[in-house]
Parts: C-alpha cells; sequence; structure tokens
C-alpha cells in the first residue's frame, strides 16, 4: 500500500467550514473529482452513503459538502453551507440515498457520486480516509468500468489516437501501477496513476498530445 | 519519505537539524514547490487557526446549529482571568484556545484540520502556549506546524487518523502526540526526546473511543480537544524533563492501529455506542433530528 498522505498540507490543512474534515471537507474533495471528471453541464446527482457516511451525513453537513464540490466550490468558501439549495435553484435534480449493506469499495466513509446529463452519465467511488485526504476507489465512466488504487495523484486522458508509449516516456519512472488504457469506440482512455504529483512540465507535455487530461 | 519516528529522529541526530527541517525538505521535494510557497501556506493555515481562537472568545464565543455546544471558550476566558484557577493560567490558556477552535468548528466556521476537524483545536490550545510562555514569533509558529506535521504524517501512513477507522484516539490522540513532539522541539529539545513525548502523549490517549452525540462533532469532540493539548504540554514536560516512554514511539502507533482496527464500528464515528448510546445522547439526538431532519 502506498503511503496516502503525502504532503504536510494534508496533515495541516486543509484551511475548511467545520464540522468534520472526513464527512465536510473530504465529501467536497469527492465532489470535486466528479465536477473536474465531468467537466459539463449536470442534470441530475445521486449521492449514495454507506457505512459511517450513511449515519451520519446529516449532522455533518455531508449532504452540502459533497455538492458544493460538484458546483467546485473549495472548502473553505462561503457558499458551501446553502450548496444543495444553490444546486436545485439552477434546475439540478439532487437526491441522497442512505446505503443499509456495507460499502462496495470497503471503507466506512464511502459516497457513490453518479452525474448525469443528456449524454453521459458518470458515477465515482470515493472514500474519505481522514483529515480531508480521500481516494477514489473506482470509476464508471458511460458504463466503462475503471478501478484505481484509491490514492491520487490520478490522471485520466482521452485521446484520438494512442499515445501510450508516450506517456511512459514521461511518467515511466513514477508510475505507482501500470498504466491503463481502454479503448472506447473512436478513442482512448488512460488512466495513469503516480507515485507523486506530476511536474507542471510533464503535464503541458500530454496536453500538447490531447486537451482532454484531467489531473485528480 | 520518511515513514516512521525512528527515521525521523535518526536523520535529525546525524544531519544536526530540526525534525522541522527535515519534513520542509520532504515538502520540497515531492510538491516540486519552493520553500518560500510553502513556508506561506503554511503561514496561511496558521492565520486560520489564529483567526479561529480569536472568534472562539469574543464576546459570547460562538453557538452550534443545534445548540448543544458553544459559549463555553469564552467562561474559561473569563475564569481564567479570575486568575484562581486550579490548574494556572498556562493550562487555561490551552483550555481556552482549544475549546474556542472545536467551538468555532462546530458551528461551521472556518477552521483549519490539524489533522481533522473534531481534533482542530488540539494543537492551537498547544501553541498558544508554547507563544505567550516561549515568546515565538511568527516564524517559530509556523515551524511548530511543520513539525507537527512531519510526525502527523507517519501516523496517517502507518495507522489512521480518522474517527470512522480507528476511534478519538486517532484523531484527538494522534494531534496531542503530534503537538507534544513539536512542543519539545520549539522549547529546545532534542528530536529523541520529540519523540519520547509523541509515544507518551498518545500512549495516554490509547483507546479513546470515538461515539459523537447524534453523530455530530460536538459531544465530547470538543471538550476532548481540550484533554489532548493538556496531554500535550504535560507529555511535552515529562519529556523535556528527561522521562522516557518505555515503548518506542513507533511501536505505540502500531498498537494505536490495532486497537483501532479491534474497536466495533459503534465506537468509530457512528453515533451508535459511548456516549451517544445514552439517555441522554439518545434524547439530544432526538430533540435534534427529531423536529428537523435537515438541520438547516
Amino acid at each position: 500500500m502506498p503511503n496516502q498522505y503525502r504532503s504536510v498540507f494534508d496533515i495541516i490543512g486543509p484551511i475548511m467550514i467545520g464540522p468534520s474534515s472526513s464527512h465536510t471537507a473530504g465529501a467536497v474533495a469527492i465532489g470535486h473529482v466528479a465536477n473536474r471528471l465531468f467537466h459539463t453541464s449536470i442534470s441530475k446527482i445521486i449521492v449514495r452513503y454507506y457505512e459511517s457516511f450513511a449515519q451520519t451525513h446529516q449532522g455533518h453537513g455531508t449532504d452540502y459538502a459533497i455538492i458544493s464540490g460538484v458546483l467546485g466550490f473549495d472548502p473553505a468558501d462561503k457558499r458551501v453551507p446553502m450548496a444543495v439549495d444553490l444546486a436545485r435553484r439552477q434546475g439540478i435534480d439532487v437526491v441522497f440515498i442512505e446505503e443499509p449493506g456495507k460499502s462496495p469499495v470497503n471503507h466506512p466513509n464511502t459516497a457513490e457520486l453518479t452525474l448525469i446529463n443528456r449524454e453521459k452519465e458518470l458515477t465515482i467511488w470515493g472514500c474519505s480516509i481522514g483529515g480531508g485526504t480521500i481516494e477514489i476507489r473506482q470509476v464508471d465512466f458511460n458504463g466503462i468500468k475503471i478501478k484505481t488504487d484509491g490514492p491520487l495523484p490520478l490522471i485520466f486522458v482521452e485521446s484520438e489516437q494512442a499515445i501510450g508509449t508516450a506517456l511512459d516516456r514521461i511518467f515511466g519512472e513514477n508510475y505507482r501501477d501500470k498504466r491503463i488504457s481502454v479503448k472506447v469506440p473512436d478513442r482512448f482512455l488512460y488512466k495513469i496513476e503516480l507515485i507523486d504529483k506530476p511536474y507542471p512540465e510533464q503535464i503541458e507535455q500530454v496536453r500538447g498530445m490531447s486537451q482532454d487530461v484531467i489531473v485528480l | 519519505m520518511y515513514t516512521a519516528i525512528h527515521e525521523l529522529v535518526a536523520a535529525a541526530q546525524k544531519r544536526q537539524v530540526p525534525i522541522s527541517e527535515l519534513i520542509i525538505e520532504q515538502e520540497i521535494e515531492m510538491s516540486h514547490t519552493s520553500r518560500e510557497v510553502i513556508w506561506a501556506t503554511m503561514g496561511k493555515n496558521l492565520d486560520v487557526m489564529l483567526a479561529a481562537e480569536e472568534k472562539g472568545v469574543t464576546g459570547e464565543g460562538v453557538q452550534s446549529a443545534t445548540g448543544i455546544t458553544g459559549g463555553e471558550a469564552v467562561l474559561l476566558k473569563r475564569y481564567r482571568e479570575k486568575g484562581q484557577s486550579l490548574s494556572g493560567d498556562v493550562m487555561l490558556t490551552a483550555m481556552q484556545n482549544a475549546m474556542a477552535t472545536n467551538e468555532v468548528n462546530a458551528s461551521m466556521g472556518i477552521i483549519c484540520a490539524t489533522p481533522t476537524a473534531g481534533s482542530a483545536g488540539t494543537l492551537p490550545g498547544v501553541l498558544s502556549v508554547l507563544t505567550a510562555r516561549l515568546a515565538l514569533d511568527r516564524n517559530a509558529q509556523i515551524r511548530f506546524l511543520f513539525c507537527a506535521a512531519a510526525f502527523g504524517m507517519v501516523v496517517a501512513n502507518t495507522a489512521m487518523i480518522a474517527g470512522a477507522t480507528g476511534g478519538c484516539q486517532a484523531e484527538v490522540g494522534s494531534a496531542a502526540a503530534m503537538g507534544a513532539a513539536a512542543a519539545v522541539e520549539i522549547a529546545g529539545g532534542t528530536p529523541q526526546q520529540s519523540s519520547e513525548a509523541f509515544a507518551i502523549a498518545m500512549a495516554n490517549l490509547l483507546g479513546l473511543v470515538c461515539d459523537p452525540v447524534a453523530g455530530l462533532v460536538e459531544i465530547p469532540c470538543v471538550k476532548r480537544n481540550v484533554i489532548g493539548a493538556v496531554d500535550a504540554l504535560t507529555s511535552a514536560d515529562m519529556a523535556l524533563a528527561g522521562l522516557v516512554s518505555k515503548i518506542p514511539a513507533d511501536e505505540v502507533i502500531s498498537a494505536m492501529k490495532r486497537i483501532g482496527e479491534e474497536m466495533p464500528a459503534t465506537l468509530r464515528e457512528t453515533g451508535l455506542g459511548g456516549l451517544a448510546a445514552t439517555p441522554t445522547g439518545i434524547a439530544l439526538k432526538m430533540q435534534i433530528f427529531g423536529k428537523d431532519k435537515s438541520l438547516k
């Protein structure tokens, strides 16, 4: 298991609106990942909570926290406590479901977050592991399931061309796990799990090949 | 990356630098960010901590949305100012500021998680005492936070810092141990003494369960941060006096991890056991969620 906490600011930080780093700041971070992966307008948000999240989401403000992440707010944004209302006022259908069973990705603070619009659907399984730090343990893009190791950084690249060997050249020494690629009808989708945060120059190199790059 | 306390201590001894310096170097290397930016970011965290303390003791203090916590940091402050407390001004300062921070957290104010929001008051409580007793300047206060982070990262990566996975010992226990270790460094103790203070402070809170009433980060979380800050200061003093922990720091972390894993789910932040399951705990839950489910 790699070390999940890789920065002093995972321990001293984040700066956030209370009351819970796992249930509030961590939930904002999970919402934020979904926002960055979806990056288009949303018509419906479904949040399924498991275990400790299911038991205590109401009291911890997890609902507004996760929605504020989806809306792109940071954890100290003053709009965080109003996020559910703000989303609904934008015409987004927001649904919260408390699941009675065990977390499908095996963590007591698990949220399964689905974003939907007319063209696409995205589901992520996020775990809030403490202190506002999260893991993404699975991503489902329009029915394509991608298992991930959990800890960030995680990079997704979509490209019309096969660019796997170029990605290996850029990140090879920093791979936590072998990169995987999925061939979808007209393009390739790459998932890259890194040990350390990528250098800005490396991301620039990837953007030279594809504009569709998401660094989590 | 440092993955054990004994590695931090050995590297600090070998290179004759404080542990805070080792972790700053690691951060520069791993985040590909300059020392100046990293220092300034930690400075912003410090500013948020100081602002939260201030907010919690200004006027009548703050109240949580549920009304079950708030306003008590102000009572501590007034009591301290009368100068007749049993544990003295130093301890009352720690208690007051730890409490103020967590009351602000419970009221959905802005805080800095150290390492978590539920345990956000412990380090500020400790730091406020050091600042007053040792006349720390801003840079020394920032260095305190880096040293605390070095120890916290080892705990987070080798055990856990979430109440849901390890109970309150993983949150307030970790925060107290981090604060004890950093207090020793800032007070001029050796890296080994920091490790002793860490081990003593964590050992003193082993087994502490996470049993929040109504599942809220209020009761007993707010007052447990007071105990965390006091535990950190007394453990730091024990280490500075030359006392040692017979169980080494890394083994105390392993014990904390095992205890956390053996803890039943009812005592890991589900709000189903311990104080949450007492008649009064249940009545408070009914009072809060019975009439207004959304809490808004």
